[in-house]
């Protein structure tokens, strides 16, 4: 009961975004939309589940759409120009992500700098390398890479949706079941505390980085598989995209409070807007100012639901 | 600092960060070694602007991180190598396709530079004018590519710039033909545009626009992924959702029309909607082989800088006569042409 009291705001939100779409499209609320919706956000589910940590730290991610662009041009350059096998292509790809974003962590903790802008540069480097091993083209890697996109036969669903539903559920449980999870609310709501506690919060504090780069290349790979290529453009305004979802699902800015699976509903209903309005053929404009004043209406209702959870402790 | 320009200019540019890293260093570098660096001063002025000395041509594009444009790029650095003697050329992008002030900002130095002559891509077709106009005021020979200037607006502003490049709304229209032959009367299609504000988006929405109806075609949908792959993909999912008897997809350019394929792949109707796109870029070709893209515009982009240069180069000669515009082939590709 307690848990659905947490989410019953946002699942209402979702279901009404979802009756006006179904009510102003004629095959939106289909299983066919559903599907392609599904299979589309995989590597923004996985990227928002390392943002919320990032957010949760009080700290913010903006290089995680060009690491992804990065992480994906090493998968396109290691299949295409070196032969590599997708697996071995992949785990480099997993590790370059991992070292931006531990870079990343390390730059934050060690010179005690906001990591807004530590993280501002990275996504210039991280870009910069994309089109640096690209050689500033697409890459076509095809068939070989496309399998973990394309959906499994009668389920309809793809290894790469399934992969991120496995990660949120990982995320929430790491998040509130153990003890890095603890450390990490407890660094985003008051450092100083963590620290006259006498536990050192650099590590959790890089570790979150690392982890959050890490699933950027995760995202990576589901990006590439979807679209068969590598696109060093890709992932352009991702970062504020997340962002978005996270917030919209409640994690605090400032950090110590967060979900991981409520940042999925944000991913959710992040999508729904994208497809929905695009299925109704909405103009440009439209579909910006919608989008925004979606983003702030529902970060509003957050601020009451958090009031509200206030009063009733009191 | 001039030769420092220059050379990181020349550079082969195998990306953007390089440039960009590269600069910053040397730049910071040169800033703080300045005053002592006499013999550097020297060695510029020298090669100042001066009667009877090698014209220097300014190619500011859009993103060099686009394959497009970074490809028109090398094609203006091959032709300089090419003919060594006749002038030095200076290649300046800008970050992404839409910033404005950063391109604003790279005519005006090449104004304070005192180039002979600009050759430009604009990255707005209206925005640029008055910085262009200024640099007319100075003297420089003016030549734009690829995204033709607003016409009302550089009649309002009093100037003209020939426009050197391809139709592009023909080219589209001869994408959308080739598509309307291997399809019925009356099919539904939709078009996936690039950036709205953009003339050649619009002149490719038009052109695809022209073939659809002349051939009696339903336009079911006609939206903007703004150039972009996953946008693309987003875009054409929703639509394929949404239209059940689409037939065919027309994108504006060939990222898009990846995206879009992939977008039909994931629907399973692989076969059932034909996707046709523009700029032949390299990795659509595969695509064009095996049937998945049925056609694009090949507007030569290689060379698109290459033509507008000779454009300056031809003026500079003269004096700057005549200002009519000079139109630069776009070839329909298909399986057929790849062959």
């Amino acid at each position: 009961m307690k848990i659905l009291k947490s989410y019953a705001g946002l699942l209402v939100f979702l279901l009404l975004l979802i009756a006006f779409f179904s009510f102003k499209s004629q095959h939106f609320f289909s299983s066919g939309t559903l599907v392609s919706l599904l299979n589309q956000i995989p590597a923004l589910m996985v990227i928002a589940v390392g943002m919320t940590f990032v957010l949760i730290i009080a700290g913010i991610d903006l290089s995680v759409g060009s690491v992804l662009a990065l992480a994906s041009s090493v998968i396109g350059v290691a299949m295409l120009d070196w032969g590599w096998g997708l697996l071995t292509a992949v785990a480099l790809a997993l590790l370059v992500g991992a070292i931006c974003g531990a870079l990343n962590g390390v730059i934050t903790v060690k010179w005690a700098i906001p990591s807004f802008i530590v993280t501002l540069g990275m996504l210039e480097i991280a870009r910069g390398g994309a089109y640096l091993v690209t050689g500033s083209s697409t890459k076509y890697i095809g068939a070989a890479v496309e399998g973990v996109a394309t959906p499994i036969g009668g389920l309809g669903l793809s290894p790469a949706f399934i992969i991120a539903v496995l990660v949120v559920i990982v995320g929430q449980l790491v998040l509130s079941k153990t003890i890095w999870g603890r450390y990490a609310l407890a660094i985003g709501a008051s450092e100083s505390v963590v620290v006259y506690s006498g536990i050192n919060p650099r590590s959790v504090k890089v570790g979150v980085f690392a982890l959050s780069g890490l699933l950027s290349g995760l995202g990576a790979l589901f990006y590439a598989s979807r679209l068969g290529s590598a696109d060093p453009n890709a992932g352009i305004g991702l970062e504020l995209q997340a962002i978005a979802a996270v917030v919209i699902g409640g994690t605090s800015l400032m950090g110590g409070r967060g979900s991981v699976v409520r940042s999925f509903i944000g991913v959710l209903i992040i999508a729904i807007l994208e497809t929905g309005l695009a299925q109704i053929g909405a103009s440009e404009p439209t579909k910006r100012l919608i989008t925004g004043f979606v983003i702030v209406i529902a970060v509003i209702a957050d601020v009451y639901r958090v009031r509200l959870a206030g009063k009733s402790k009191n | 600092m001039k030769e420092i320009l220059k050379l990181l200019s020349k550079t082969k540019s195998s990306g953007d960060l390089t440039r960009r890293i590269g600069l910053c260093v040397i730049l910071s570098f040169a800033v703080a070694c300045g005053p002592a660096d006499k013999n550097g001063k020297g060695e510029a002025t020298d090669q100042q602007q001066g009667e009877g000395a090698k014209p220097e041509v300014a190619l500011i594009m859009k993103s060099l991180a686009n394959e497009f444009f970074s490809s028109m790029a090398k094609g203006a650095e091959k032709h300089q190598q090419e003919f060594p003697d006749q002038y030095d050329l200076l290649v300046n992008g800008i970050k992404n396709e839409t910033d404005l002030g950063q391109q604003v900002a790279l005519i005006e130095q090449m104004v304070a530079k005192k180039v002979a002559a600009i050759v430009i891509a604009p990255a707005d077709s209206k925005a640029v004018v008055p910085a262009l106009k200024r640099a007319k005021k100075e003297g420089v020979v003016v030549i734009n590519i690829d995204n033709q200037l607003d016409a009302e607006v550089l009649q309002q502003a009093g100037i003209s710039i020939p426009f050197v490049g391809p139709d592009n709304r023909k080219g589209a229209r001869k994408v959308g033909e080739a598509l309307a032959a291997v399809l019925k009367k009356g099919d539904e299609v939709a078009i996936i545009e690039g950036v709205q504000t953009a003339f050649n988006a619009k002149q490719r929405k038009l052109g695809f626009e022209d073939a659809m109806k002349a051939a009696g075609m339903k336009i079911v949908s006609s939206q903007s992924a703004q150039w972009e792959m996953e946008k693309a993909n987003r875009i054409a999912s929703a639509m394929i959702s949404e239209n059940v008897n689409l037939k065919a997809l027309l994108c504006a350019n060939d990222s898009m029309a990846l995206g879009a394929v992939a977008a039909v792949k994931g629907a399973g109707k692989m076969g059932d909607i034909l996707v046709v796109g523009f700029d032949n870029i390299s990795a659509i070709q595969a695509m064009i082989k095996d049937g998945r893209v049925l056609a694009t515009a090949d507007q030569h982009g290689g060379q698109l800088a290459v033509y507008g240069i000779e454009e300056a180069l031809g003026r500079l000669a003269a004096g700057n006569k005549g200002e009519a515009n000079r139109e630069t082939p776009v070839d329909l590709i298909t399986a057929d042409s790849l062959k």
